[in-house]
């Protein structure tokens, strides 16, 4: 009964994430594009949580849906893109055709490979939830660097985006 | 079968990234695809005997790399806007020399 009804919700979030991304491929509005990501997202951390990963699907929802898509919400409007503007032409034929070479060469060298070689019997295990102290124990223990190398990553970009956005305009050239 | 879904984002954002011709569609795209290698690590560390917290740690911090990666491209297309009048890539493919 409840593999039936992971089965189900595993299907149900495989066809948000696909028309989800979809969207946000073709759309010709980039603020429907945005919204075919927020979808894909939403597919995304309901996968995390049906393989027992609250905890990175609550980070998913709160960093990805809440943070990062209101940051590319601000670029669409700063880019403002009217209704006869950048994406509203179709693409050109070679464009497409690039495009669609882009998308087989890893779909059908990993998809193929993956259908072809599936997991071996012994090794797929049914997941079990991870405590949030255990991973709070991980990153403050053995990927302390790792942790502490995000934090200043994230400074750097702070600071730097905030240098860029307000360099004035002669100040750039040498 | 995770594996192959973000097989599945994978392709649509590379699929994306050739296709726009803006810079900000690329970036939506450029999140499809660290959304597919999220989900890849996730699925490997959960439904395998892998290291399950390295797995999710993993997640969280290709997350955070995420976020600062969609701050500076943002100020970069602020920059790139205000000094071209677009952000269409065709457009902003000349160089100073």
């Amino acid at each position: 009964m409840e593999a039936m009804a992971a089965k189900i919700a595993f299907a149900c979030y495989v066809l948000i994430v696909a028309v989800g991304s979809i969207i946000a491929v073709v759309a010709r509005s980039l603020v429907r594009a945005l919204l075919g990501l927020i979808m894909t997202l939403f597919g995304v951390a309901g996968m995390y949580l049906l393989m027992a990963a609250p905890l990175v699907a609550f980070m998913q929802l709160l960093i990805y849906v809440g943070a990062v898509s209101v940051l590319i919400f601000f670029a669409v409007m700063l880019v403002r893109s009217g209704p006869g503007g950048e994406e509203a032409k179709p693409a050109k034929m070679r464009q497409n055709l690039y495009a669609a070479l882009g998308l087989l060469a890893p779909g059908v060298v990993i998809g193929g490979a993956l259908i072809k070689r599936p997991l071996e019997a012994g090794l797929s295990r049914s997941p079990v939830e991870i405590p949030a102290a255990e991973l709070g124990k991980g990153l403050l223990g053995p990927y302390l660097l790792a942790f502490e190398l995000i934090s200043i990553v994230l400074l750097v970009a702070m600071v730097g985006a905030v240098i860029i956005a307000f360099e004035k305009r002669g100040g750039a050239k040498p | 079968m995770y594996q192959l879904v973000a097989v599945l984002l994978l392709a649509a954002g590379l699929f994306g990234i050739v296709r726009r011709r803006t810079l900000v569609g690329m970036l939506i795209c450029v999140e499809l695809l660290l959304n597919g290698a999220g989900l890849s690590l996730v699925a490997a560390a959960q439904l395998t005997p892998a290291n399950a917290v390295l797995g999710q740690l993993g997640t969280l911090l290709i997350m955070g790399l995420a976020a600062a990666e969609a701050t500076l491209v943002l100020a970069m297309v602020v920059v790139v806007v205000r000094r071209f009048k677009t952000s269409e890539t065709d457009a902003v493919s000349e160089l100073k020399g």
